[in-house]
């Protein structure tokens, strides 16, 4: 089966069997292995990716289901010059620690913050809920999260 | 009707083995351009313990811990270290790596007492300097030292050390011995509401104050603790494996074995009660696994608190509760009955 697709912006193809999921596509066809096979059946949330702003647990979306769909990894959030907000206030707060559930959360909070550019706690643990953190009880990740809001709305101010 | 309640619960936990040997050992060496390289068999899991093992060399060495290169976790290079358990890095692996740092630093200080016309035991190392104690104007840059021990001297500044927890052995006969070599104290209150017609628990509040001797890391102290509230609270309310009765894990999947999420976690105020342990590097001990230990003790006492039901089995699932409610009301109404 040939997919096309956008990946991080770039116009993408592959030619996959058709029980390949979009997170097998990501990591085997691509090498984008940020988003991680954790559970495969869609309870932990280390494998989400944006699909069309939404974000979604790429073991549970086939490879056929993102034809002409536009992806966003955690691949693409930093450039060669800086980290993502999001990313630099994860780093600055130590919010992750063994790091294996950070490109899900972020993306999660990604598209929270690119719907809700002010979200309050509430919002932010109820965003991040289908992500599951064993290490850090999630507490410095809303802090995280509740910063990079703060430094978005200052950046778009000042722009 | 929901009902708040309020509990706590106190620990205190050993640091490393229980009398069985847990060596870790270390290497450092000073190179010439001033930095040095930390050589740990020990593994990072997220916890921060490289940086914080870095911050140790680094400031026995008077350097920045960003000079400090750490190399960790190899078997074909890194010395022997008994692991990242037991909550024994930052005190046992940190303790190597301490005396490892002081004996490369007392060849930095054989090497510069000449240069700067005094004795070893008058030098200090600060800020990448080595320099005569009351005299800071009298220094030299670690680098040129480092230099000077290496290409003039033939001494490169290196020392590699061991450390072992000293402990006793228990006395068969009376019982007595010196099981661990130090211990951390703690306390958690925990405030709950508790709905009487559901039995569900959800935690509101934890306040958790802990000892961890020295606080090499804040940031890295308060996101242990936050961490181990969250496994507490999933201990105390959600995680239960579940087998039949041929022992087969019924469910054995994040589906059906539930642990906290983001919306499960409570408001925490995190207090680190700096204690200086001058047997630990720095005065450090240890803060892993403690953080976990008296959360769901607090949880159970706010729930008694509460709803005045004494959860003896956990984790306390709604069906739990409730049953100790309907339980507790049934004899309530027993003794509320007329003497015949």
């Amino acid at each position: 089966m040939d997919v096309k697709l956008t990946i991080n912006g770039e116009e993408k193809s592959a030619s996959v069997p058709p029980e390949t999921t979009l997170l097998r596509l990501l990591r085997e066809e691509f090498n984008l292995t940020g988003a991680k096979i954790g559970c495969d059946v869609g309870d932990c949330g280390a494998c989400t990716v944006i699909v069309d702003g939404i974000a979604t647990n790429s073991c549970l979306m086939l490879a056929g289901q993102v034809q002409g769909r536009s992806i966003e990894t955690i691949e693409g959030l930093a450039n060669m010059d800086d980290y993502h907000p999001l990313q630099k206030n994860f780093e600055d707060l130590g919010s992750l620690q063994c790091g294996f559930c950070g490109p899900g959360i972020i993306l999660s909070a990604k598209q929270l913050l690119d719907d809700n550019p002010d979200p309050n706690k509430e919002e932010i643990q109820d965003a991040l809920a289908g992500n599951l953190c064993r290490c850090t009880g999630y507490t410095k990740i809303v802090e995280a999260v509740a910063d990079a809001a703060r430094e978005m709305r200052g950046n778009r101010e000042a722009a | 009707m929901k009902q708040k309640g309020k509990g706590i619960g106190c620990m205190w936990y050993p640091i490393g083995f229980t009398v069985a040997a847990n060596p870790s050992a270390a290497t450092v060496k000073v190179n010439e351009d001033g930095t040095a390289t930390l050589l740990t068999g020990t593994v990072e899991t997220g916890q921060g313990s490289l940086t914080v093992l870095g911050q140790i060399a680094a400031e026995e060495l008077g350097i920045s811990t960003d000079d400090v290169h750490v190399v960790s976790a190899d078997t074909d290079t890194t010395p022997m270290d008994t692991g990242a358990i037991a909550s024994r890095t930052t005190y046992v692996t940190g303790n190597a790596i301490k005396l490892a740092a002081e004996k490369a630093k007392e060849i930095l200080f054989e090497v510069a007492a000449p240069m700067l016309n005094v004795k070893p035991s008058q030098l200090e190392a600060v800020d990448r300097k080595v320099q005569v104690k009351g005299f800071p104007q009298r220094n030299l840059p670690i680098s040129e030292v480092a230099l000077q021990a290496q290409f003039v001297q033939g001494r490169p500044p290196i020392g590699s050390a061991s450390f072992n927890p000293p402990t006793v052995d228990m006395d068969p006969e009376t019982g007595q011995g010196k099981p661990f070599s130090t211990y951390v104290y703690a306390t958690q209150i925990a405030e709950v509401e508790v709905d009487d017609e559901t039995g569900q628990v959800d935690v509101l509040y934890m306040s958790a104050a802990h000892d961890c001797g020295t606080a090499i890391n804040p940031m890295l102290v308060e996101g242990q603790i936050q961490g181990g509230i969250s496994m507490g609270v999933g201990f105390a309310l959600q995680e239960e494996m579940l087998f039949d009765e041929k022992g087969v894990q019924i469910n054995p999947n994040l589906t059906n074995y539930i642990m906290p999420t983001s919306l499960d976690m409570p408001e925490i105020d995190v207090d680190i009660v700096e204690n200086f342990d001058p047997t630990g590097p720095f005065g450090a001990k240890g803060v892993g696994e403690p953080t976990a230990v008296p959360t769901a003790a607090a949880i159970c006492n706010a729930i008694f608190d509460a709803v005045g039901v004494r959860v003896t089995s956990l984790p306390a699932t709604a069906e739990k509760v409730l049953k100790l409610i309907k339980e507790k009301r049934a004899n309530e109404n027993k003794q509320l009955a007329p003497a015949e």
